[in-house]
């Protein structure tokens, strides 16, 4: 070959590189019609589920594999501690491709970059945000950006054994303030069987903190610059919730031989728990026999709740983010969503999807359910809270003490 | 010693210049390099290597992805201020000093009694060690269940605790848990060297008329010190070192208000809770360090009943 | 551990009862000793005197009295692994209509014939590799010369004294960094060559006299075929020893498996699996219980046939703390 023609091809192979480069890179990368293109295999992961929640999970899955056959969904739950899991996926950089993010767990994962921020492809499939509850949603929002839709969610609800409160001429329903709580645990105190207390409580502050918002506390300002949980009225609830076991009226799980709430009301330990909806397949499952009636939550001063939600998120470091994308709108879109929910075991983060009949006393409280989420790097300040709880219940502090331990270790992890 | 001794023969041979012996002493010297080196090749990057890096990786904020900025000596000075490292280390000699005291215990009386038996004494040997065998999750997942609060521990003793569910108690029930398991080993230690006593020292002592339980305190006792002194410096170790009951019992928090929280308990948490990697590995060399200063004081001030 | 450093390199003859530690002696020898003590009981002459009977009576009393404490709790673990949830709150010693549900459960439900597929297969190669590389370098320690042999023997000891605390985390980043995690691979090169059966060998293969080795050599044998054909057959008893202690170290292993396969959960073994299982259904005792047996069992039934193997690696596998 001649050193002209030589360099002609070489040339034109040259070129015809470039512009299979450049055209993989366009084709590939931003897709303009994202659903007819996208294949492949897309990974599911989300901490174990009951055997009702895998059901209907699958039957999502099923829907979604039909409405887009060149994708394939591999579910693969995690048991054990899965933050713990997640965190090692992340750093070994092969996380699954559309994950469950907890809503205490978003922030530091939001802001350890391990999200993909997916606004750009809601707006690129024509995607809207505004059937969804805004509190829930603006619960996965970082700096602005949204990394993870709402898939459900739930706030807590009294649940009552209804077989004991009969024994006990205590009404249910009736029970609606605090006073009233007392009363009835007193009341349903010779009745109970030994070993177990009228109430379960357990030493958290995902509990706590629903009664502290009854009494119109806080633990952060709205800005969420500074601890506002050293207050006299979170005083006042820690001094009502650690009074009722005091008064022999309430048990945490440990004590009453099991290890949550839950538990207690299926071995009939206690009589009045207060817990979400994932109480309800626990029981169907484990405990079909016990019957209770669901009561909407407490009040004191105010309503007060809180509001326990997971998102459906993409990794950042997926390899097959445009089939992710579609498999998240299904599952948070209409019919996906329908489907998760139709058994009630959550319920839906969408206004336009309707909840089962019976959830009344959790959607009753919707308005007043403050989501269960705080700031980045937080985990250490609830594992703080949670110790000083336990603490006060076993009589080693005072609740002004733990109150005071809190707010310090709140405001240190918000510098 | 038998090193210095080759090293010197082979140099003679080579300084004789005998090449066909000098040459079969370096073929032998790169056989053995051949066949010493998977396991050293492991213990550099596995043993050795780590030290180092652990040095590098604790001088900086260490995250998910990779480091994040330089500390210089930062970690360790968050660490001295830390309540919850106070904490761990204050449980972790806590449960050391009772666990080894514990398992000393019982290992003793153990071989005692099986040492003054006549017949069967492998078979109740064998029978004493078999729970040193067991795994520690399976055990600890069967101390769950027996010390639940229902469980068969409270009604067999009438006591009605939630023994690992309540701060003041977790950390004793992992004691026993753990004393438990390891006295089939410190019985087995104490059975050498209860047979090395001669048994003159008993003639002698039943000459005198001391009964069975003076011999035992002023003669035997007396003669194990070696014994207790190698036991003790093992289970101080292994003390120090414990994590996987804590880990289990308490489902990886550190147990009720941090009751359970040992320092290789808070090590894992610091690495894969906290997400704060250049901290643990902070954590791990001061713990090495605390580790070698315990033994070193334990050496000096129990060790002289050893012979050298 | 300085003070082991500086017994164990003088050899320990077979038939020697040192004072100082007998850490680790072959396994003959702790045999040995168990059959020595057996005709050489610490009391005066048996049954002569109505002391000497009491004495007995208590003896075997205590006994008895201990082993019973000792095994209730895996009696009482495998019989309610026999039974149902609401049958376990009624405290019957044994299970009224004995089923083997909660195994089933066990196995499908909550993924143990996984688990134990990996656990039986990590144990199975993990034994077998430590006992090539093992014993290939205890031979070379033991029986090559080669400048440094000694300062390199004091490094291998010197691992013992590493903590794995302290390679937690620098092993974690290196790996990931690596792309280990999660990989078989990972686990078996964490365990591959442990220094205390290197230990073990090396002690081992010292006590073999020279002659066969002179033998081989005359024959014309070069030196692995030395250490295969001649030394590695007549470890016998170490190399038992070794496949023992290394099957059940990793069976047994919580730590390590919990940390690299984090990342893969499917690969988990046994160990950890009990803790996912503990961490989400802790008061499923039926399947709590079955899961533990099921961890058990395998060891159990290794410890009745091969007790002696087990016993000798006690000084190196120092203690469960």
């Amino acid at each position: 070959m001649s050193r002209r023609s030589g360099f002609l091809a070489a040339m034109v192979a040259l070129v015809v590189l470039a512009a299979t480069v450049a055209g993989s890179s366009l084709g590939g990368g931003k897709q303009q019609d994202a659903a007819s293109a996208a294949s492949g295999t897309v990974v599911l992961s989300g901490w174990g589920a009951s055997s009702d929640e895998l059901k209907l999970l699958k039957a999502v899955i099923r829907g979604f594999e039909k409405t887009y056959p060149k994708i394939k969904v591999d579910y693969q739950p995690i048991t054990g501690d899965y933050p713990a899991t997640m965190l090692a996926k992340f750093s070994a950089r092969k996380p699954p491709d559309v994950f469950y993010v907890n809503s205490d767990a978003f922030l530091d994962w939001a802001s350890q970059g391990v999200l993909e921020p997916l606004d750009s492809y809601a707006s690129k499939s024509h995607f809207s945000s505004k059937p969804f509850y805004a509190p829930l949603l603006n619960g996965f929002k970082y700096k602005g950006k949204t990394y993870g839709y709402p898939k459900d969610w739930s706030p807590l609800a009294m649940e009552v054994n209804t077989a004991l409160a009969a024994k006990a001429k205590v009404v249910p329903s009736r029970i609606q303030t605090w006073a009233q709580l007392t009363a009835a645990a007193k009341k349903l105190k010779p009745v109970m069987p030994s070993g177990a207390k009228p109430i379960c409580l357990s030493a958290n502050w995902d509990r706590l903190l629903a009664f502290v918002y009854q009494n119109k506390g806080s633990f952060l300002n709205k800005a969420k610059t500074k601890a506002t949980v050293n207050s006299p009225a979170a005083k006042a609830a820690a001094d009502y919730y650690v009074g009722l076991i005091r008064q022999d009226l309430a048990d945490i799980p440990a004590k009453l031989g099991v290890d949550w709430c839950g538990a207690a009301l299926g071995k009939e330990k206690a009589a009045i728990i207060f817990e979400g909806n994932w109480l309800f397949p626990f029981m169907q499952s484990t405990f079909p026999d016990v019957k209770f009636s669901t009561q909407r939550m407490l009040k004191n001063k105010t309503y007060g709740n809180l509001g326990f939600t997971a998102s459906y998120s993409m990794a950042r470091d997926s390899d097959n983010k445009d089939a992710a994308w579609q498999l998240i709108r299904y599952l948070v879109g209409r019919p996906g969503m329908k489907t998760w929910t139709s058994k009630g075991l959550a319920l839906p983060s969408r206004k336009d999807v309707k909840p089962v009949a019976g959830r009344q006393p959790f959607l009753a409280d919707a308005a007043y359910a403050h989501p269960w989420e705080f700031a980045p790097q937080f985990s250490k300040v609830m594992d703080t809270a949670n110790n000083e709880l336990t603490a006060v219940i076993e009589g080693k502090e005072s609740t002004s003490e733990m109150l005071k331990k809190v707010e310090d270790a709140a405001n240190d992890a918000l510098h | 010693m038998t090193g210095e001794v080759d090293l010197a023969a082979t140099t003679t041979a080579a300084r004789t210049n005998e090449t066909s012996i000098g040459g079969e002493r370096w073929r032998e010297a790169l056989v053995g390099y051949a066949f010493i080196a998977v396991p050293m090749l492991v213990y550099a990057v596995l043993f050795f290597y780590p030290i180092l890096y652990a040095v590098y990786i604790s001088r900086y904020d260490w995250g998910v992805f990779g480091k994040i900025e330089s500390r210089g000596w930062g970690n360790y000075s968050e660490l001295a201020h830390d309540e919850r490292f106070r904490i761990a280390i204050k449980n972790g000699l806590k449960f050391t000093v009772a666990f080894t005291i514990l398992s000393m215990a019982l290992g003793l009386f153990v071989a005692v009694v099986v040492n003054n038996a006549l017949r069967f004494r492998g078979f109740f040997r064998s029978a004493y060690y078999f729970p040193s065998i067991s795994g520690s999750a399976a055990i600890t997942a069967i101390a769950l269940y027996i010390l639940s609060a229902d469980g068969l521990f409270n009604k067999i003793t009438g006591l009605n605790r939630a023994w690992f569910g309540e701060s003041s108690t977790a950390l004793w029930a992992i004691v026993g848990l753990n004393s438990w398991t390891t006295s089939g080993t410190v019985m087995l230690f104490y059975l050498a060297y209860l047979q090395a006593i001669p048994r003159d020292v008993y003639e002698a002592a039943a000459i005198d008329g001391a009964g069975a339980w003076r011999t035992f305190w002023k003669v035997t006792f007396p003669l194990l010190k070696p014994g207790h002194f190698f036991v003790s410096t093992l289970l101080v170790i292994g003390g120090l070192k414990m994590f996987d009951q804590a880990f289990i019992a308490s489902g990886g928090t550190g147990g009720p208000n941090n009751s359970t929280l040992v320092p290789v308990l808070y090590l894992y948490r610091t690495a894969f809770a906290d997400v704060k990697f250049g901290l643990a590995a902070a954590v791990g060399l001061t713990l090495m360090v605390l580790m070698l200063v315990l033994t070193l004081i334990q050496r000096f001030t129990f060790g002289r009943g050893e012979s050298a | 551990m300085a003070s082991d450093v500086r017994t164990q390199k003088d050899t320990v003859r077979p038939g020697e009862t040192p004072l100082v530690p007998p850490s680790p002696p072959a396994p003959e020898e702790l045999a040995a000793t168990g059959e020595a003590a057996k005709g050489a009981p610490v009391v005066g002459i048996p049954g002569r005197t109505g002391a000497e009977r009491t004495r007995a009576i208590v003896v075997y009393a205590l006994l008895f009295g201990i082993a019973l404490l000792y095994f209730v709790p895996f009696l009482w673990t495998l019989s309610t692994s026999l039974k149902t949830l609401p049958e376990t709150a009624q405290f019957s010693l044994l299970p009224k209509h004995p089923s083997l549900d909660a195994y089933r459960d066990v196995f499908t439900q909550f993924n143990f014939k996984r688990y134990a597929a990996n656990s039986l297969a990590l144990a199975t190669i993990v034994a077998v590799l430590n006992v090539f590389f093992c014993a290939l370098a205890g031979y070379a320690f033991a029986r090559l010369k080669f400048p440094g042999r000694e300062v390199l023997f004091i490094a291998v000891l010197a691992t013992l004294m590493v903590p794995d605390q302290l390679r937690l985390v620098p092993i974690f980043v290196k790996f990931t960094q690596w792309g280990l995690m999660g990989h078989y691979h990972a686990y078996v090169f964490v365990k591959l060559a442990a220094a205390a059966q290197l230990f073990l060998f090396r002690q081992y293969f010292m006590t073999i006299p020279k002659d066969l080795e002179e033998a081989a050599k005359l024959d014309g044998a070069g030196y692995f075929k030395t250490f295969w054909k001649v030394m590695l057959p007549l470890a016998g008893p170490a190399i038992a020893a070794v496949i023992i202690l290394e099957f059940e170290g990793t069976w047994n292993d919580f730590f390590w498996p919990l940390v690299i396969f984090n990342a893969a959960p499917d690969h988990n073994t046994i160990p950890v699996g009990i803790f996912s299982f503990v961490s989400e259904h802790r008061t499923l005792w039926p399947q709590l219980t079955a899961g533990s047996v099921i961890a058990i069992a395998p060891i159990a039934l290794l410890y009745v046939f091969f007790q002696r193997y087990f016993v000798a690696g006690v000084a190196s596998a120092g203690v469960k703390g």
